[in-house]
């Protein structure tokens, strides 16, 4: 099968503006890829050339081996797309919306689908109400069941959990396990770290236009942070010397511990034995530290 | 379930442009209707008894296939230019441009969504239309030659449609808009013979006239009710279809290369 999604040297420039610097990567079917970056870092732009909503200054996009230039319309039906602005539609209600938006796809008798999104998203009792009368929440779960309503095999989410509360947070990202274990691939951005942390099988950071780290979630947090080990001892010793130790304050010693050395034998190398110990606390590191370190221009 | 993508996202478009217009039908059916009643009453039969035109007919029965087309072309300019144009303020015109609808899926859909509006009101102008001349004549205003009507009514409605989407996706804001509907359709219209014969002008602005592609369109329906005209219906014809042509290609060029992201 061809991949979901080859992004290849994608550049794209507004006028003078160089938004999206020779960005190049490629997801696999069935992940979750976090696509993450600061305000202005180009996500919103790699995903509008994506669905052909701006057109690329170089490079080239492919979906399930569809150049979305030259092929746009095989390209398109594979995609569902959430943008990141809340979208109003004037005059029609909930369930037309999401029926005029299946029809564009060609399915022009899609209610079984539509009905169980507009039920799965909590739109049900909405479905009368004109777009405008929506919450916020609510018209973004709109834009998702829009996304939705012509089964893509590929769901672009651009910030879909923008100003949705907590609840809701949780339930759209367990839909999108769920949508996930059906064999979607799935590419999203969020400024949530620790949601994304949990959710993505890989993420990349792009600052400036530019990727600066691509990997696997949980490999890039072991090869770019630290566990802190923090140890308390029952009684203070004097000052201990070990590469690792990163403070030593009375009967508390901090150490930062690369991911790939285990706490035994650094208890070992430290000459702490376990009846020494009064207390044991570990952090982990966190995407978050990672996004930091990529953003400040630490790695 | 399997997409059928080649008249489904047409039919479905086309639709919801009807759908939307039936959503306001105060604004997109009864304003113009009243508008066309009001020129009826005031130039048809009070003004009517002091103007003569050529041929021997009333101008009450000049006046209506004249009227007849105005709005005809306006409200499927208007339709489709505002169709786009609070798609653009909703921010859902990007749907489109995300959807698998071709460029030509769009336009004739547009067009079609105009053309259904321009001939409902056209329509009922022509029925106002008879109300007046019946009252006024104690006869009936019959139409000589249908098809003719028909052709012509709907190559210019296709027409105007296709330019309200062109001018709505280049517009950067509503005033653009109406400039170009009340600064460039407007008096092409007013000239192109909605309201005299252009017989009875200058022979200098008589030429002047048959630069103007309107009185080619306006004269066809008229030669479609009345069965006489200022210009002939051959030239008339194949003025409406490479107009129709032109603009096509204005729209699809249109719809590949404007903007569809929101004011
Ligand atoms: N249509 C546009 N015209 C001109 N500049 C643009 C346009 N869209 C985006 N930009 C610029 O391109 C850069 C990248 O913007 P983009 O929206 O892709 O960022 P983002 O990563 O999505 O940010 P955010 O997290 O705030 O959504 C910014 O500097 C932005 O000002
Ligand atoms: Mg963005």
């Amino acid at each position: 099968m061809a991949s979901p999604l080859i992004v290849e040297h994608l550049i794209k420039e507004y006028g003078a503006l160089r938004a999206v610097d020779d960005v190049s990567f490629t997801l696999e079917p069935g992940e979750v890829f976090g696509l993450l970056g600061p305000n202005g870092a180009g996500k919103t732009s790699i995903i509008s050339t994506i669905v052909t909503l701006e057109r690329p200054t170089a490079g080239s996009v492919r979906v399930f081996g569809h150049d979305v230039t030259r092929e746009p319309r095989a390209a398109k039906v594979a995609i569902g797309f959430v943008p990141q602005e809340l979208v109003n539609h004037g005059f029609f209600d909930v369930s037309e919306v999401l029926s005029f938006h299946s029809g564009y796809y060609g399915l022009a008798h899609n209610r079984e689908r539509e009905d169980y999104l507009l039920e799965r998203l909590g739109l049900w009792e909405h479905r009368h109400k004109k777009v405008k009368q929506l919450s916020g929440g609510m018209k973004r779960r709109l834009l998702i069941a829009k996304a939705l309503v012509h089964r893509p095999r590929l769901l672009l989410l651009d910030e879909p959990t923008a100003g949705v509360d907590v609840a809701l947070r949780e339930s759209l990202w367990e839909f999108t396990r769920e949508l996930r274990s059906e064999g979607l691939t799935v590419l999203l951005t969020t400024h949530y770290l620790q949601e994304a942390e949990e959710l993505c099988d890989r993420v990349g950071v792009i600052h400036q236009g530019r990727l600066k780290q691509i990997g696997d979630t949980q490999s890039l947090i072991a090869s770019l942070t630290h566990r802190q080990v923090c140890v308390q001892l029952k009684e203070a010793r004097l000052p201990l010397s070990h590469p690792l130790l990163t403070r030593q304050q009375g009967c508390w010693l901090e150490f930062q511990l690369p991911y790939n050395q285990n706490l035994g034998s650094l208890l070992l190398e430290a000459g702490l034995e376990l009846s020494a110990l009064n207390d044991l606390r570990i952090t982990e590191g966190t995407l978050e530290e990672v996004f930091r370190l990529v953003v400040g221009g630490k790695v | 379930m399997t997409p059928h993508l080649r008249w489904t996202p047409f039919w479905v478009l086309f639709r919801r442009e009807i759908k939307r217009y039936l959503k306001v039908l105060v604004q997109t059916i009864f304003a113009p209707m009243i508008s066309s009643t009001l020129y009826l009453l005031i130039f048809g039969v009070s003004l009517g008894s002091q103007v003569t035109v050529p041929g021997g007919i009333s101008y009450l029965a000049f006046l209506i296939p004249g009227l007849v087309m105005m709005s005809c072309l306006n409200n499927c300019f208007q339709n489709s230019s505002s169709s786009i144009v609070s798609a653009k303020f909703a921010g859902d015109l990007e749907d489109l441009k995300v959807a698998p609808l071709s460029h030509t899926q769009m336009l004739w859909a547009f067009a079609f969504g105009g053309l259904t509006r321009g001939l409902t009101v056209g329509t009922i102008t022509f029925l106002v239309g008879e109300l007046f001349f019946y009252l006024t004549t104690d006869q009936w205003l019959g139409i000589a030659h249908p098809g003719w009507l028909l052709f012509f009514l709907t190559l210019g409605g296709l027409t105007f449609a296709k330019i309200g989407v062109s001018v709505a996706f280049w517009a950067e804001s509503v005033d653009q808009l109406s400039a170009v509907s009340s600064f460039v359709l407007l008096p092409l219209l007013y000239l192109g013979g909605v309201f005299f014969s252009v017989e009875n002008l200058h022979p200098l602005w008589k030429s002047v006239s048959h630069a103007n592609p309107l009185l080619y369109l306006i004269n066809g329906v008229r030669y479609g009710i009345l069965g006489q005209a200022d210009v002939a219906v051959g030239t008339a014809a194949l003025v409406a279809v490479l107009a129709l042509g032109l603009f096509h290609l204005l729209g699809l060029w249109s719809l590949r290369r404007g903007p569809y992201g929101r004011w």
